[in-house]
């Protein structure tokens, strides 16, 4: 049937173009013999006829019609054809209107259910392919921003089998080698020839991704592709550390905080809010800047420096000089990629002393702070220990620490006892890697087993014992908030959720070695860190490097360990130098000479921005030790 | 042609539903739109929240901590504030507006030639800051002390006035020469005896 109604469809303008010509011959073609009906038409060659509109058409007049062709037929025939015509018509209408029913529904179905140019949440955008650092106050530390890279693609050329490159992929590397001098040229030609698409190069400049395109190379691309960015460049990198990529493209953390990080940086749902750090990037700033200045006017090797809160444990700036750029690694920077402040671990001298006399105040070794003390050179297993700077012959507890003086603090610590002093050393973590984020932690030297009369007394005055800066801040922290002991940590703490770290010291301790800590800023080897009203308490260490087993004179670590302000304190300041020389800068090698002043600039700049107003209307009150050194002078 | 009541209610039914049908597919189509416009809004803001992000980094890199202290210190020659520089209570502020006393120090310096002040002690001493003295001018990079040209300039304009009238009309005058010289007084970074 359908075949049928194809065929008239067909030939319907053919029957009205030419009715008005069939009235004469209609009768004579009539072969079929068949009455009505659409039937006949499909039986065309059977009929033989030339042209099938005629046959068609005149196979249509009734039977009765056609032997007496008059006016009257002709007009019946007619309105037969008009009435097919207009059922045609009225199928076609037909058909048009169920399209066009379709097609409303179709906009009627888009304008209720909502579909349509929208795709998920488009803030999906902005969620970046790795997470954000910042620091504690939302200045990004490493984000990512876009780079052009060089990319292989073989498709731009079509794919269609052909080779993707215009050149040979020998020649092409030349030419890239030509634009990057470190490219291996050998491994990009095989890259190029593989014929699969790969990165050739990540962090392009734009200059040089021009010089690509002009090599007329449409399979060579430069795109841009999400990169990890520093945008303070060299500053807080041992913190921070840096990112590699793996083989799909991806970043992953290398070291440092992007390591520790690596899973919460790079989960999906977590890494659209930025992690922000405990480091404050203007105090880390002006600590790098104040420590790169110190350790040039020293010729020193190296510096590390923490400012460590207090109360929290949180570091608010970390350094470790020499320094890299995470943005930009070269093979030099290779060693600088240590962390001083947290891996390196050394001897760091009488920072220990205040640590010794607070064990020793908390056990009640020593009551009275103004009992004298002999100061006469030590002999202990066939060994002699003397002062540096013989300053008398007894010396109480407040000028002992002023003064410096190791033979007071060996027989403090000598009084005190080895088993003692050991528990105060443990509790404070001094015999395992200091507890912070970061991986690159040292394991201290820590003397084993029971520590003899010689290993206590050494130990005393920071001897014997070898720990990072890091531990020596968190011990520091310790002795003047009130003797609560809490690990470091990198991380942002929020206000009331800080460790409640576990005790280690008397308050009452820790208020005399505010006390005795301001005494030695103001009366003894640390004036050089007394910044006018910022009440700066601390004490300076410096220690002979240990070379093959034999202490060099000339190779010292000078620390200077501090706090401030000592009324309330708030932010401790550790500051190690690495061999420091005597230079025209500095007359002297010692710890008070150019560890001390890196610290007092130090607070001077980084105080009001950690809300320390210098103020000199306030201090801790020493009136009742001030005589006990000031009468000596 | 009459109707009866319950084709007349079945019309109006129908009128009802079809205007309900009607208004139902308007208000739809409607909604999406508004709905598009939204996304395409969204995606203008995420655009832009990218261009910022972007923005700020750059800024971020290019002043960089190193990068202002490098600025404070050699270019601008910027210095921590000292203690005294900071104003404790509302009384402190209230006693910047007190009146100059007699024989007390101009509360504003300004940057003048060596020969209204020869002694730089004295002039220290006026001040109210012993030890701290009137600074010289040096210069930033070397702290080395800076000779301006003008002070190499003998007969500058003020010099015949000052020789008919005196030191004392000059010191009276509201305009003073800046004119720096080269040092004879006490270095500023002087080395204090460490110990």
């Amino acid at each position: 049937m359908s075949v049928t109604a194809r065929a008239v469809g067909l030939a319907q303008p053919g029957l009205f173009d030419r009715l008005p010509d069939l009235s004469g011959k209609t009768s004579l073609t009539d072969k079929t013999g068949k009455t009505d009906g659409l039937a006949p038409i499909i039986n065309r060659d059977v009929a033989g006829a030339s042209n099938p509109f005629l046959q068609r058409a005149d196979a249509r007049l009734p039977a009765a019609a056609r032997p007496q062709a008059g006016r009257v037929n002709l007009m019946e025939m007619r309105l037969r054809l008009l009435l097919c015509a207009q059922k045609r018509i009225i199928w076609l209408i037909l058909i048009f209107a169920a399209l066009a029913l379709v097609a409303m529904v179709q906009i009627a179905w888009f304008g209720i259910e909502g579909r349509g140019p929208a795709r998920g949440p488009v803030s999906a955008d902005l969620v970046p392919p790795r997470g954000e650092i910042t620091d504690r106050n939302g200045a990004p530390l490493a984000r990512g921003y876009p780079a052009l890279s060089l990319y292989f693609y073989p498709e731009a050329m079509g794919g269609d089998g052909g080779t993707p490159l215009v050149r040979s992929a020998a020649e092409i590397a030349r030419e890239l080698k030509a634009i990057f001098p470190d490219l291996d040229e050998s491994k990009t030609a095989r890259q190029l020839a593989d014929g699969k698409p790969t990165f050739l190069r990540r962090r392009v400049l734009p200059e040089d991704a021009n010089k690509v395109w002009s090599l007329g190379e449409p399979a060579v691309q430069t795109p841009e592709f999400p990169d990890r960015h520093y945008p303070q460049g060299k500053l807080a990198a041992h913190v921070l550390g840096r990112v590699i990529e793996d083989e799909r493209g991806v970043s992953i953390g290398a070291f440092g905080m992007e390591k520790t990080l690596n899973a919460r940086l790079s989960d999906e749902k977590l890494r659209a809010a930025p992690v922000a750090l405990s480091i404050d990037v203007r105090v880390q700033g002006a600590l790098e800047d104040e420590m790169g200045r110190g350790m040039k006017a020293v010729q020193a090797n190296g510096a590390a420096g923490i400012v460590l809160d207090v109360d929290t444990g949180e570091v608010l700036a970390m350094a470790s000089l020499p320094d890299f750029d995470p943005n930009r690694i070269s093979p030099q920077d290779k060693d600088n990629t240590n962390n001083r402040a947290t891996y390196v671990t050394g001897e760091l001298g009488s920072v220990f002393k205040p640590l010794t006399v607070a064990a020793a105040l908390d056990a009640g070794v020593v009551n009275d702070l103004s009992q004298s003390w002999d100061a006469s050179p030590v002999k202990v297993a066939k060994r002699s220990f003397k002062d540096h700077d013989e300053k008398g012959a007894r010396l109480n507890i407040p000028q002992t620490l002023a003064y410096s003086s190791n033979t007071v603090t060996m027989r403090v610590a000598d009084a005190l006892g080895g088993e003692q002093l050991r528990r105060v050393m443990l509790e404070l973590g001094m015999d395992h890697a200091p507890e912070i984020e970061l991986q690159a932690r040292g394991q201290p030297y820590w003397p084993r087993g029971k520590w003899s009369k010689l290993t206590t007394m050494t130990v005393g005055y920071g001897h014997g014992l070898s720990v990072t800066p890091l531990h020596l801040a968190n011990a520091y922290a310790a002795m003047v908030n009130g003797g609560i002991f809490r690990q470091a940590t990198l991380l942002k703490v929020e206000p009331g959720k800080a460790n409640p770290g576990k005790r280690v010291f008397k308050a009452s301790t820790s208020h005399r070695m505010r006390q005795l800590l301001r005494m030695v800023a103001i009366y003894g080897t640390g004036r050089k860190a007394d910044a006018d009203g910022f009440r700066v308490g601390g004490k300076t260490g410096s220690a002979e490097k240990l070379v093959d087993g034999r202490y060099v004179k000339s190779k010292l670590i000078t620390t200077f360990a501090s706090a401030f302000p000592m009324d309330r304190p708030r932010y401790v300041v550790v500051v190690t130098l690495d061999e420091p020389k005597i230079t025209q800068a500095t007359p002297g090698r010692t710890a008070a000479y150019n560890a001390a002043p890196i610290v007092g600039n130090l607070i001077r700049r980084a105080g009001p921005m950690l809300g320390v107003r210098p103020d000199n209307t306030r201090d801790v009150d020493i009136s009742d030790l001030r005589y006990l050194v000031e009468g000596r002078k | 042609m009459t109707m009866t009541g319950s084709r007349r209610r079945q019309m109006g039914w129908t009128a009802v539903l079809a205007v309900c049908i009607t208004t139902f597919v308007v208000f739809s189509v409607t909604v999406h739109a508004v709905r598009n416009e939204v996304v395409l809004a969204d995606r203008a803001i995420v655009r832009l929240k990218i261009k910022q992000q972007r923005l700020e980094t750059e800024f971020q890199a290019r002043a960089n901590q190193h990068q202002l202290a490098h600025w404070n210190r050699v270019d601008m020659g910027y210095e921590a504030p000292r203690a005294d520089q900071y104003l404790e209570n509302r009384r402190d502020i209230a006693a910047l507006g007190q009146p100059v006393g007699p024989g007390a120090p101009s509360p504003i310096r300004v940057a003048r030639g060596e020969a209204a002040f020869a002694d730089a002690g004295a002039a220290g001493a006026v001040a109210g800051a012993p030890g701290r003295g009137r600074r010289e001018m040096i210069s930033p990079v070397t702290g080395a002390p800076v000779t301006l040209a003008a002070a190499n300039i003998d007969e500058v304009p003020g010099t015949a006035f000052a020789q008919a009238f005196g030191d004392i009309l000059i010191e009276a005058s509201p305009i003073r020469q800046a004119k720096a010289q080269t040092g004879t007084g006490p270095r500023r970074y002087k080395s204090e005896d460490a110990e």
